[in-house]
């Protein structure tokens, strides 16, 4: 009831009795229900959210975790599919080595780009282009993105794990620039004047002052961009190819992933090779998991306003 | 920043950039370094010499043979353990698509190249070589009935043609006396890929059914009706079947079996209701007629324990192998599919090839022109 | 020997050498080390501009094949069979929109309900934990969803759907919608998974908006004895309209991008029904189940229908800012 009732602080605290009597004289009993039903939809909104993720976590650990082991992070990919056996080493492998990629690409031309856009660029006719493109890029279906890279690349140079790795940069690009421009804004006007009093250039002003100011944040946003692009299957279906063993080289060669996996695992009526995606989907949010907590706490620590 | 500061990144920026181009450049070094290999003139059999191969050996395509293929590339890692062979699966579609851009060194496939089509394949003379054959089961998913279903070619035909929808339409219940059949809706399920799976069933069905109970011909794909569902690759097909209630559809004896699907038992062309199984594959492959090319036809057979819809499987690679390292590794594995892999063949739930036929493709070896 | 001297005893140049002031003044600009960054920038910059044209230039050059074959018909016509090389994608865009306005209808209210409980009515403690909570929501990966989706929900929902469908029977409309033989994989499922998968996008967004209403507003509404909710509907959500319909197109631009997930549980059907409950398929599904095996002709019709998808998230990409911007500035006009 107190929240259909203001009062100021220093009135006493009604009993019940006069609550009730001073809402039915001052709110009509229509206007009370409505408020109620508000109430209990933002509530249910809440619950009818925590509910499926709830399960989708509940399964995947609790499926996924009967399958893990040190064979699990040790071994090459079974061998027979609807047998249990085997393990996930190549996908762990394939994944992390493929994300590394992206990000090597994604992040310092993410980055260079956003401080184009904001120290320089401004309100310029380009950079309004460049972030309005950028917009659209992360509008780009990731299988679009997938089709793209499987035309100029894939078809010249064969199956590896860099062509996965340069759809997954596409994808990443956008969402670095976006989140790098964001934190570039943030960092205060007054650091740059006072490097530029001291006599510095600007570009030794953005590297030397604005950069590490926002790095907390730009690590952030990049870790999440990583984790999305650690998760995402569409592009890498006909990119990477099929391999059975730990492939360290991304340059040459087929590769593994875990959201593969994942994907191809699910389509079997075998029970084997289905805990096995439930295992990949146990180990792929795990990884998606640290890289949001590091990019939390590093933002947490790092944050401007704490500075 | 201090000079040192800068110095140590950018210091850190040559090594990481030179480490790139380390690896970039050491990973397109020629695989024809150490391929000193005696295995090369080893003369096709089964006393092939296999411990000299290695490299990397790429295939996709079938699904219908990947359950036996997983077998032989778990028997070759024994013989041969320089060698790894991936097989990625795909459908046959796939892997005509990926040997006609070169992007793996072999593929299998169920179906035959259509001659428009040779022309895409960007290395030369393309070479099937058989190396298992095996039932394709009508799986079906029927709950409350325990009796094994009698389907004959007609009545498939109209079944996945959408004309019959229930289960205990007439024409089903006319091959099945003294089995209730339930008033389910018939779900039909096929392949969502390009296969040739499902090219030999349609296949089947254009032979054994007439022209009005089946219309829509033979292909990879043909144009199912709009109230189908699809599943992707064998496997996918079983686990539409195995979940939904009412479903049929078509599978490969392998994964039929190790999904525990239901089969039905369908009519030879000799009259009797064969259930699916190896034996009944190999009566099918025993009287087919064979080609040149070593494709053959055991559709529709008209042995007396003949399963009518048996289908052939085919590995295919180029003629013309212009690395040597891999070409003499690729021969190597052929031969093993050929020979040693046979054995593997019936535990997998396949038929192995008749003598005769094993003898011709092992005997077609010998036209691989490597390096 | 000289003692070592504590303090830097050199001449300073004068505070107005010409060279000292051009530091001061020019921002910081100016210098070989300056040009040659912000050309680097630049290009970075141009990099987004360049790759964004070759997607374009490619995808429309690879699809063009598929495109003079079936002319208009590509987009109007409703046969999609590559056996015949017959191209009319109308089944799957229909798809893809059905899945998405699915997705919307059970996303909409859920987001915007979450949006409001953060900003309005959760007590403080609740705040942090709900915030985590669709956190975690947006880190699961569309594939863990797809797999959830095909192994646990549609087998369990699809009862449900019969029963539904059985008491919708004979009724007109709701006949149409909800009735037929419910399959488990259809477009209802994909359009659950998608709402799930597009609530945290939508809800952090609107959250955004709805907590930039200024206090004023709000004590206003309440200086006037408005009760919360009247609070909300009266100052807040026109306040934050432009910003909420925002972040909606851009669930509605996700939901029609995402390819694995529905490719999972859609049911792979190509079809044109009203009936949500019955399979069917979109654009980003039909060409992750099919682009592997597909050659010629048939690669340039998949390429296409990428192409057709692309314009189709760019259209409301642009409706979502104009849309945006419209309601900004009659909010900050009125």
């Amino acid at each position: 009831m107190s929240d259909l009732l203001v009062r100021g602080p220093s009135e006493p605290e009604p009993t019940e009795d006069q609550e009730r009597r001073l809402l039915e004289v001052t709110i009509g009993r229509s206007r009370r229900v409505r408020n109620r039903l508000a109430t209990v939809w933002m509530y249910a909104s809440f619950v009818a959210v925590v509910i499926p993720l709830g399960f989708i976590v509940g399964y995947v650990v609790a499926k996924g975790l009967s399958v893990l082991s040190v064979d699990w992070f040790t071994k090459p990919l079974a061998i027979i599919s609807s047998q249990p056996g085997g393990g996930m080493a190549p996908a762990i492998v394939g994944t992390l080595v493929i994300t590394f990629w992206a990000a090597a690409m994604a992040v310092p031309l993410g980055v260079l780009g956003a401080v184009y856009l904001h120290e320089y660029g401004g309100k310029g006719r380009l950079a309004r282009l460049i972030r309005f493109m950028s917009d659209v890029m992360t509008g780009v279906p990731s299988i679009v993105m997938g089709l793209f890279i499987y035309t100029i690349w894939t078809l010249r140079f064969g199956l590896s794990g860099f062509a996965g790795s340069l759809a997954l940069g596409c994808l990443m690009l956008p969402i670095v620039i976006r989140s790098t421009e964001e934190m570039l804004r943030l960092v205060p006007d007054d650091l740059r004047m006072a490097s530029y009093a001291l006599g510095n250039r600007k570009w030794r002003t953005i590297i030397t002052v604005v950069l590490p100011a926002a790095l907390g944040g730009i690590v952030s946003g990049v870790m999440l961009a990583v984790a999305r692009a650690a998760g995402e299957t569409a592009p890498l279906l006909f990119l990477i190819g099929a391999s059975r063993t730990v492939n360290w080289d991304a340059f040459t060669g087929p590769n593994s992933a875990l959201s593969l996996q994942i994907f191809t695992n699910a389509t079997t009526p075998f029970a084997a090779a289905q805990n096995r995606a439930w295992g990949a989907a146990l180990t792929l949010v795990g990884l998606v998991f640290i890289l949001t907590i590091i990019a939390r706490v590093v933002a947490a620590r790092f944050s401007l306003k704490h500075q | 920043m201090s000079l040192t500061r800068r110095g140590t990144i950018l210091a850190v920026g040559a090594l990481a950039a030179l480490s790139v181009l380390a690896v970039a450049c050491g990973s397109s070094k020629s695989s024809t370094s150490s391929s000193a290999t005696t295995s090369g003139t080893s003369a096709p059999g089964s006393n092939y010499n296999y411990s000299g191969l290695s490299g990397t050996l790429n295939g996709s395509g079938s699904t219908f043979q990947l359950a036996f293929n997983q077998a032989a590339i778990a028997g070759f890692q024994s013989v041969a353990s320089g060698v790894t062979v991936n097989y990625g699966g795909g459908g046959s579609g796939k892997g005509k698509t990926d040997l006609q851009n070169e992007i793996v060194q072999w593929a299998g496939t169920d179906s035959l190249i259509k001659q428009t089509d040779e022309a895409l394949y960007k290395g030369g003379t393309v070479l099937y070589f058989p190396t298992v054959a095996a039932p394709i089961t009508v799986s079906y998913h029927l709950s409350g009935v325990s009796k094994t279903i009698k389907l004959d070619g007609p009545v498939l035909g109209q079944i996945f043609s959408t004309t019959i929808k229930t289960w205990n339409d007439p024409a089903i219940a006319a091959l099945n006396s003294g089995v209730t059949l339930p008033n389910t809706p018939i779900v039909v399920v096929h392949r969502s890929d390009a296969s040739g799976t499902t090219n030999n069933f349609t296949h089947y069905l254009t032979l054994a059914a007439s022209s009005t109970d089946w219309a829509l011909g033979t292909g990879d794909t043909v144009n199912w009706s709009t109230s189908t569902q699809a599943g992707n690759g064998n496997s996918g097909v079983a686990q539409v079947v195995k979940s939904t209630n009412g479903a049929i559809g078509y599978v490969d004896f392998s994964d039929a079996k190790a999904a525990g699907l239901t089969f039905a038992s369908i009519k030879n062309k000799a009259g009797t209701y064969e259930a699916p199984s190896v034996a009944g594959a190999a009566a099918a492959v025993a009287s087919a007629p064979v080609n040149a090319n070593l494709t053959y036809f055991a559709l529709d057979s008209s042995g007396a324990t003949a399963y009518p819809i048996t289908s052939a499987t085919y590995v295919i690679v180029y003629q013309k192998q212009t690395n040597t390292q891999l070409g003499n590794a690729l021969k190597g594995w052929l031969n093993y599919l050929l020979t040693g892999a046979q054995a593997l063949a019936q535990p997998a739930n396949y038929a192995p090839l008749p003598s005769s036929l094993q003898q011709k493709a092992i005997a077609q070896l010998s036209q691989l022109q490597i390096g | 020997m000289t003692p070592p001297t504590l303090v830097d005893e050199t001449p300073s140049p004068s505070p107005t050498d010409p060279e000292r002031l051009k530091g001061l003044t020019s921002g910081g600009r100016g210098g070989r080390g300056d040009v040659v960054f912000r050309w680097v920038a630049l290009l970075a910059g141009l990099f987004v501009l360049a790759i964004l044209a070759l997607i374009a230039y490619t995808t429309t050059h690879e699809a063009w094949p598929a495109f003079k074959l079936a002319g208009v018909k590509f987009v109007v016509g409703t046969t999609w069979d590559p056996v015949h090389n017959e191209y009319g994608a109308l089944a799957l865009i229909y798809g893809t929109i059905l899945t998405s306005v699915i997705a919307l209808i059970l996303a909409v209210p859920v987001s915007i309900g979450i949006a409001l409980f953060v900003n309005e009515a959760a007590p403080r403690r609740l705040r942090r934990p709900v915030v985590t909570v669709l956190d975690l929501l947006a880190a699961v990966p569309s594939v863990v969803y797809g797999l959830w989706g095909i192994l646990v929900f549609a087998p369990w929902i699809q009862p449900l759907y019969q029963d539904v469908a059985d008491a919708c029977k004979g009724i007109p409309v709701l006949d149409s919608i909800f009735g037929g033989t419910a399959s488990g994989p259809s477009y209802m499922t994909a359009g659950i998974i998608l709402a799930i998968m597009i609530i945290p996008i939508v809800t952090s967004l609107s959250r955004e908006v709805i907590a930039t209403v200024p206090a004023s507003q709000r004590e206003a509404a309440y200086g006037m004895g408005a009760t919360r909710w009247e609070m909300i509907r009266h100052a807040v959500l026109p306040w934050s309209r432009g910003g909420v319909v925002g972040a909606i197109m851009l669930g509605l631009g996700r939901a029609m991008g995402e390819t694995i997930a529905v490719a999972l549980v859609v049911g792979s059907a190509i079809q044109i029904t009203s009936h949500v409950f019955l399979p069917g398929y979109s654009i980003a599904a039909i060409i992750a189940n099919t682009f592997g095996s597909a050659e010629d002709v048939g690669r340039s019709a998949l390429i296409g229908l990428g192409v057709v998808l692309f314009v189709m998230t760019i259209l409301v990409n642009v409706a979502a800012r104009s849309i945006v911007t419209r309601f900004d500035r009659r909010a900050q006009g009125a």
